[in-house]
């Protein structure tokens, strides 16, 4: 009869050694990566293994090994201290890398750094994703950390396990019950497991339970709407952010210039598109039809190197003939010559640049290229990219994901009230900005001690009209 | 999706009841006591079973699921082909330009995003008006998006329609029509454009045309007195802010007269207390019949009828003066007017500065202020002969000249410039009307939908100033830019450019082939600034130079350029000439109201729906009646009327016309005001047929002159009653005192002793509110004092609270507060109407109003107080008070409005489940529902009400353009309120965290704050300790409006304080 007993307290001491095993991990990894996020990432690679703006951080946790690691946690902090004292390392670092300065963290804790180092180490050792997955990882709701996964086999062994104890219970139970009705002497009832799984208690239950679950499944339909997590539309231009921002490493900001200035990242104009491919007529992998639709739209006529002069008032056909000449000439500078196969492929890559490049609304081919919007807020919703990418410092793949990877841009994140408000809670705001300076009483707490870190919700950052006004 | 097509879709209950298009929407809230001309309560019809809950509950879960719209729809984004250089989607651009109406000259900064204006700032570089605005010049920007504007050249057709043609047809036609053409007139109203005028002399010089330049509300009697006095047509140029003492006889300055930013910038200027210990300001008298906005600000009022004016004039010469006496019949209808203008002519003389200053439409009557103002010595100090303002040049005989004229066949094409209107606008309306159809050739370069538009044959619509190149001189030494901030909305043209066209000018092929990119009308702007302005200056030496940095500040001032003048011929003046008092008859004052000007901003509703300053009344003209205090117990009222918006018959001769009523305090008895520029004939929707037009009564005297006053007037017994009367305030009095003839006469407070009288404006009971706190000058210390007294044990008493103190957050980082001056707040109403286009605030027409559903996040509130025959008034900007201890905040349950750390009291829209409480614990009133889908924010059209006219008014996306995009536009069933421009806030913040630096004083600012002319206002960070506005708080003169309610309000005011002799029944 204690038999049930044994095993649940056995369960228990399981679950807590479990629970002592997650804590009980040196730095937290996910607290380096939101860290490391929000003050190393704007210099150091996220992959830990190449340079950036300041060295792979990968290789050089394995140099300052060599050294106590305190004097690693002083060069994180100020380096430029560390470097007037004559430290060895610290000269070397400073040689090779100077003019660049590392920007201090003052308010690193050591608890912070322990956390970064271990991230930076885990990243750089493969113990867990790499790169702008993991920065990313840090913040998506639906990727678990492996000590997640660890309290759902847990949580779930304790359901199995309280099932079959409340099964033996009501074996015993009703054998008990049988007992006693032979006791005094009447013909004991024969309970089947059939009786339990459809007697009235059962049923309520069922009920119960699936009034909760639907409630549950509908609120969550309900929050849902609207939201496009994932959403990969397909674009008019093939525009591949692989090879774009990927292997040819063009800055995100060379083209969508409003992040510094504006609310608005901006889709580039087709003139920014212009500067390059002016020069970059093909595509590497798409060929001449998608570059061949900037042209169109902005008037710029390839073969002859000009802008076309009063583009907006020639007819489709016009255009056509520019066009499909250029095209045709392309494909006879690679077959030699024109063929029947070549002729239903300008036809076929004309018209295709005709429907990429008008809608209902928009008839004519000239004029701006009318993409698809991928990331939409509500209109209640104030968003400023300057905000988070100048004075926050977020990396825009914080939000946007692994974007050079993209080939398709999709929506990385679920752009939930949520979201937005758990990456306030976590990230630390850069208070070495001098505008920070009538926080008083925080940079008091800093001094003496008390005061780790200010998030951006301390300063009130989850406040109603901070994104709604 | 959306359910705009009403037919096909179920639009709610009242669709269910009125299935016949019965458009009348009943709401839910119909308070009969509040709304006597409300329908009949809605009543269930039947008792509703269980199963109709179901149906309807299924019904609206369906409903709602398919408005959330499962699927989401695609949405696009547009980049630019070729992005221009000075625009970033989503940064604000800002351009100097000058904003010019009807005699209103104002310099401003225009606020465009993504290429189109949606808020006009004032330009605080220019001295002009040091950055201040007018509630028009705040509304202009809405003018832009006019419906009703002509949008293509257009031709009447045989059967009177317009057809509409290209340009290049027209100016063929028209240029045929003119060659043929002997007698051409040019009307305008007063043009102060030197490239305008340019054009039209070009085109006078051609056709042999004449120009009649008037102006609705004239100052021809200044310009022909000093063409008396001086040789020379002119209105000179004013400072107030050098003059100790301020005498207007009638002159509204502050709100309509002549140049009334400018003035009232500089009026402010000697209204605020900078040192309590030796308190000083300048001192205004008005001697007028009613409540200008100026009488109501004034120190003191001496009460005379309109025709009275004349000898009023006289007297003060007659008293001041050692020269020959000019003696005027008759006597003041006021006894103690004689006495006053005595005592005010003793303190005239002892006042170190002064200006004189009279509305009168009387030459004489103009050369004895002139006479006046001589004497006081005030040319070269207080009035700038050699620095005139061009702003009103019309001479009234030219515009009688022109009516006979065309009565008497002697013209054969006439061409109405810009705004005017002279079939509305004139008492000559009619007259012109019946003649001008037998004129062959009538052309307009109009802007929108007018009476003298419509008259014609010919339409050449011309651009809103926000379209358009222009240079404007309104004063000697000042020239301004007006500079395009959009390109043109539609096919318009500036009336100079199609005067150019038509006369054959050289640019005219450029001008018609000109397209978006090329202006030639700006090249000829240029060509005459580079001849006539920078040949007149020194400090630049290249012409490109200068026109880029005029173009960059908007305006360049030549301090030294005056305008020459004769000297004073000092001839007699004609006594007989001056006005008479016209008796025991009653008397009706028109005046220019301050919202819609002379009639030409009727069409504006921003301007329709701001109060009137004095009466509180929107969307009307009303007859402004006196009240008496009986002495006991009660109030009489002129002709015994009953409530406010009771109609009343006015008749002067064979005119006749009905309109509502409002009691006034202050109007002299036997007096009655209206306000002219109402009952517009031929607007847009707005402005159509609202109110009643007095135009076609006003007087003219023996010079040509119009008057502005009928000697005698009849008004009728109540008629009946307004019922959709408008009036957004009810409280009128805060301790007016009068004699108590059951006690002798003794003066006491008589809101004391009146019978209590709901909603019409009579509050019994209203002492001693700690909303308003005012004082005399020279009792000042003593209030103060007494002031220091009250809030140190109101604040004892809050100090007594179990409530946890927030003084941890408040005291780091920002906490935003703001003064507010009550000194030098006129009441203009230009902060409000700054609110309402910074904020997308919208319009709700007379109907909502009616039913206390207007929607302004800042009112003006106005009391009156001291002598109840002639009190003194004080207008307070109530806005939310941001309390620090909030009481709507603890009354939401779902948290939709809580505190921010910066001490903000935040409005969460999409969390606000309308419940209003909040609404109803906040003391200040000044929480706003949206009892309706006022700005059609969703997709149910039958939420939508209709402000004016049949359809909606912001369904069209033309007026939305105006809508700010950083602020959301809120939908139905929510609450609003004040936000102390959290967006302008944020938007400061985020430059300084970006540049790394402190955020500095005064670089937020509000959007009233922006738009006031005397700097009343001042928002400010109270935790920097150098902001400007933690002096001010810090002042003696500062109170918190109910600061014992514990609530603490992050919205300070100074106390009033008026230059005049202590009344002792203060504060």
């Amino acid at each position: 009869m204690y038999q049930p007993f044994k095993y649940l307290i056995a369960i228990f001491a399981l679950l807590l050694t479990a629970n002592v095993d997650v804590v009980a991990q040196g730095g937290d990894v996910e607290l380096g990566n939101s860290l490391f996020r929000a003050n190393c990432a704007q210099c150091h690679s996220r992959d830990m293994t190449s340079d950036l703006t300041g060295p792979a951080l990968g290789p050089a946790l394995e140099i300052w090994a060599d050294y106590p690691q305190e004097d690693l946690y002083r060069w994180t902090r100020n380096s430029h201290e560390l470097i007037a004292e004559g430290h060895p390392r610290a000269v070397a670092t400073w040689n090779e890398w100077k003019p660049t300065v590392m920007t201090p963290n003052p308010n690193l804790t050591d608890t912070d750094i322990a956390s970064i180092l271990a991230y930076i180490e885990g990243v750089y050792t493969g113990s867990i994703g790499g790169g702008a997955d993991q920065a990313a990882a840090g913040t998506g709701t639906t990727t678990q950390s492996p000590s997640g996964i660890n309290k759902y086999w847990v949580i779930g062994g304790l359901g199995v396990a309280l099932l079959a104890l409340s099964l033996i219970l009501w074996t015993i139970l009703s054998r008990l019950s049988q007992v006693q009705a032979m006791q005094a002497g009447e013909t004991p009832q024969e309970r089947t497991f059939k009786d339990l799984f459809t007697g009235r208690t059962a049923i309520g239950i069922y009920i119960l339970l699936f009034v909760i679950l639907g409630g549950f499944v509908t609120v969550n339909r309900a929050v849902d709407l609207n939201r496009q997590q994932d959403y990969q539309p397909e674009q008019p231009i093939k525009f591949s952010h692989v090879t774009h921002a990927g292997l040819n490493k063009i800055d995100c900001q060379y083209c969508h210039d409003g992040a510094r200035r504006s609310k608005h990242a901006l889709v580039p104009a087709t003139n920014t598109c212009m500067n390059c491919h002016r020069a970059v007529r093909k595509g590497s992998k798409y060929g001449t039809g998608e570059i061949t639709k900037i042209y169109a739209s902005i008037g710029y006529d390839p073969s002859s190197d000009t802008y076309i002069e009063d583009y907006e008032s020639l007819s489709t056909e016009e255009i056509k003939e520019i066009y499909t000449k250029w095209i045709a000439d392309q494909y006879v500078l690679e077959n030699d010559k024109m063929d029947s196969r070549g002729e239903a492929l300008v036809e076929q890559e004309w018209n295709h640049i005709v429907e990429s490049l008008t809608n209902d609304v928009k008839k004519t081919v000239q004029g701006p290229i009318p993409w698809v919007r991928i990331h939409n807020l509500p209109d209640h919703v104030f968003f400023s990219h300057e905000q988070h990418v100048m004075a926050g410092g977020v990396a825009c793949q914080t939000c946007h994901g692994p974007i050079e990877e993209m080939e398709v841009v999709k929506q990385f994140s679920t752009l939930a009230m949520g979201w937005c408000v758990n990456c306030h809670r976590q990230t630390s705001v850069n208070f070495n900005n001098e505008y920070y300076e009538i926080y008083t009483h925080f940079h008091e707490e800093i001094q003496d001690g008390s005061r780790a870190q200010v998030t951006v919700d301390d300063i009130g950052g989850t406040e109603c009209q901070k994104c709604h006004y | 999706m959306s359910f705009k097509n009403k037919d096909l879709v179920w639009t709610g209950t009242g669709d269910s009841r009125n299935k016949a298009g019965d458009t009348q929407r009943e709401e839910f809230f119909n308070l009969p006591m509040l709304n006597e001309a409300s329908q009949e309560p809605v009543s269930n019809g039947g008792r509703s079973s269980r199963r109709d809950f179901l149906k309807y509950m299924g019904f609206s879960v369906g409903a709602a699921a398919i408005a959330a719209s499962c699927e989401t729809p695609i949405r696009k984004v547009i980049p630019y082909v070729t992005k221009p250089d000075a625009i970033v989607p989503g940064v604000a651009t800002y351009y100097a330009s000058s904003f010019y109406r009807a005699g209103q000259f104002c310099p401003v900064l225009v606020k465009t995003r993504e290429g189109r204006p949606i808020k006009i700032e004032g330009n605080s570089l220019s001295p002009f008006a040091g950055g201040g605005t007018s509630a028009r010049v705040q509304a202009s920007v809405l003018d832009l998006y006019d419906q009703s504007r002509y949008r293509k050249p257009a031709r009447k057709d045989d059967e009177g329609k317009w057809v509409d043609v290209e340009w290049s047809e027209l100016d063929e036609e028209v240029i045929g029509k003119l060659g043929s053409s002997r007698n051409i007139r040019l009307v305008t109203n007063s043009i102060i454009s030197p490239s305008y005028q340019k054009a039209i002399e070009h085109f006078e010089s051609k056709y042999n045309a004449q120009t009649v330049v008037y102006d609705a509300i004239s100052s021809s009697a200044i310009l022909l007195a000093n063409e008396k006095d001086f040789g020379k047509r002119m209105i000179p140029g004013m400072d107030f802010s050098k003059a100790d003492y301020i005498v207007s006889f009638g002159a509204d300055f502050l709100g309509t007269w002549i140049s009334p930013v400018q003035f009232a910038h500089q009026y402010g200027k000697g209204r605020k207390i900078k040192d309590t210990s030796r308190p000083e300001m300048n001192k205004l008298v008005a001697i007028e019949n009613g409540m200008s906005l100026t009488a109501s600000n004034a120190d003191e009022k001496i009460q005379i009828k309109p025709s009275e004016q004349g000898l009023a004039i006289a007297t003060l010469y007659n008293l001041l003066s050692a020269g020959p006496r000019v003696n005027v019949s008759g006597s003041f209808a006021n006894e103690k007017a004689q006495s006053q203008l005595e005592r005010l002519a003793q303190e005239l003389k002892n006042a170190g500065s002064s200006l004189i200053i009279s509305d009168s439409n009387n030459t004489e009557e103009q050369r004895l202020i002139n006479r006046i103002n001589r004497t006081l010595g005030n040319y070269g100090n207080t009035i700038l002969p050699g620095k005139p303002l061009y702003v009103k040049q019309g001479v009234d005989r030219d515009l009688r000249q022109f009516a006979s004229d065309l009565s008497g066949g002697r013209v054969d094409a006439v061409i109405f410039l810009d705004d005017a209107n002279p079939l509305y606008d004139t008492p000559n309306g009619r007259e012109i009307e019946e003649a001008l159809s037998s004129v062959p050739t009538v052309i307009s370069c109009q802007y929108s939908r007018n009476e003298s538009a419509e008259a014609s044959h010919y339409l050449a619509p011309v651009d809103h100033y926000l379209e358009a190149w222009s240079d404007l001189n309104p004063s000697a030494g000042y020239y301004a830019i007006v500079q395009p901030t959009i390109q043109r909305i539609f096919d318009t043209r500036s009336a100079a450019e199609s005067l150019l066209v038509w006369s054959e000018h050289e640019l005219a092929k450029d001008i018609q082939a000109s397209n978006l990119e090329v202006r030639p009308y700006h090249d000829f702007i240029q060509s005459v600034w580079e001849q006539d302005v920078f040949t007149a200056q020194s400090d630049f030496s290249i012409f490109r130079s200068f026109w880029d940095n005029v173009l960059h500040d908007g305006f360049l001032l030549n301090a030294s350029q005056t305008e020459p003048f004769g000297e004073f011929t000092g001839g007699n003046v004609d006594s007989q000439a001056i006005t008479k008092p016209s008796g025991g008859a009653i008397e009706l004052k028109l005046f220019e109201s301050v919202g819609i000007g002379d009639g030409r901003y009727a069409n504006n509703p921003w301007l329709q729906e701001m109060p009137d300053p004095i009466t509180r009344v929107v969307w009307d003209n009303t007859l402004h009646v006196p009240i008496h205090w009986n002495g006991t117990d009660d109030f009489e009222v002129f002709n015994n009327l009953k409530d406010d918006g009771s109609l009343v018959e006015v008749r002067v001769g064979d005119f006749a016309k009905t309109l509502p009523t409002v009691k006034q305090f202050g109007q002299l008895s036997n007096t009655v005001s209206a306000a002219l520029g109402y009952g517009r004939r031929v607007s847009g929707r707005a402005g159509q047929g609202v109110g009643v037009d007095f135009y076609p009564i006003l007087p003219v005297d023996a010079e040509g002159n119009t008057q502005y006053y009928v000697g005698s007037a009849e008004v009728s017994n109540q008629v009946g009653e307004d019922e959709d009367f408008a009036i957004v305030q009810f409280h009128h009095t805060m301790g007016v005192t009068g004699p108590d003839e059951s006690e002798d006469g003794e003066i006491i407070n008589v809101d004391e002793k009146a019978v209590m009288n709901f909603f019409s404006g009579f509050q019994g009971g209203l002492v001693d509110r700690t909303v308003i706190r005012h004082s005399a000058l020279d009792n000042l210390q003593e209030n103060i004092d007494k002031l220091a007294e009250e809030r140190a044990h109101a604040q004892y008493l809050n100090d007594q609270t179990l409530y946890p103190s927030y003084d941890y957050e408040y005291k780091q980082g920002h906490h935003w507060g703001i003064s507010v001056d009550l000194s030098s707040c006129i009441g203009c109403g230009a902060c409000q109407v700054a609110c309402v286009a910074e904020n997308n605030v919208p319009v709700v027409g007379k109907k909502e109003v009616n039913k206390h559903h207007e929607m302004t996040w800042l009112r003006i509130d106005r009391y009156y107080y001291g002598d109840v025959e002639n009190p003194k008034v004080v207008y307070q900007p109530m806005m939310c008070q941001h309390c620090d201890n909030a009481p709507c905040e603890n009354v939401c349950p779902v948290a939709a409005t809580v505190h921010s750390t910066e001490g903000l009291n935040q409005m969460a829209y999409n969390r606000c489940i309308g419940t209003r409480y909040c609404a109803n614990n906040c003391p200040y009133k000044v929480r706003r529902f949206n009892w309706l889908d006022y700005t059609t924010a969703d997709t149910f059209p039958s939420n939508e009400p209709t402000p004016f006219g049949d359809e909606n008014f912001y369904t069209d996306d033309l007026v939305r353009m105006v809508l700010n995009p950083d602020v959301t536009v809120r939908s139905r069933g929510v609450m609003e309120k004040c936000s102390m421009c959290v967006q302008r806030i944020q938007e400061g913040k985020l430059k300084a965290k970006v540049e790394g630096r402190a955020l500095r004083d005064g670089e937020v600012k509000t959007a009233c704050q922006t738009a006031c002319p005397t700097g009343s206002i001042i928002f400010g960070d109270m935790n920097n300790k150098d902001a400007e506005v933690n002096e001010l708080l810090e002042s003696p003169l500062t109170y918190y409006a109910l600061e014992e309610t514990n609530t603490r309000p992050s919205i300070g005011y100074r106390m009033k304080v008026s230059n005049a002799a202590t009344t002792g029944q203060n504060i």
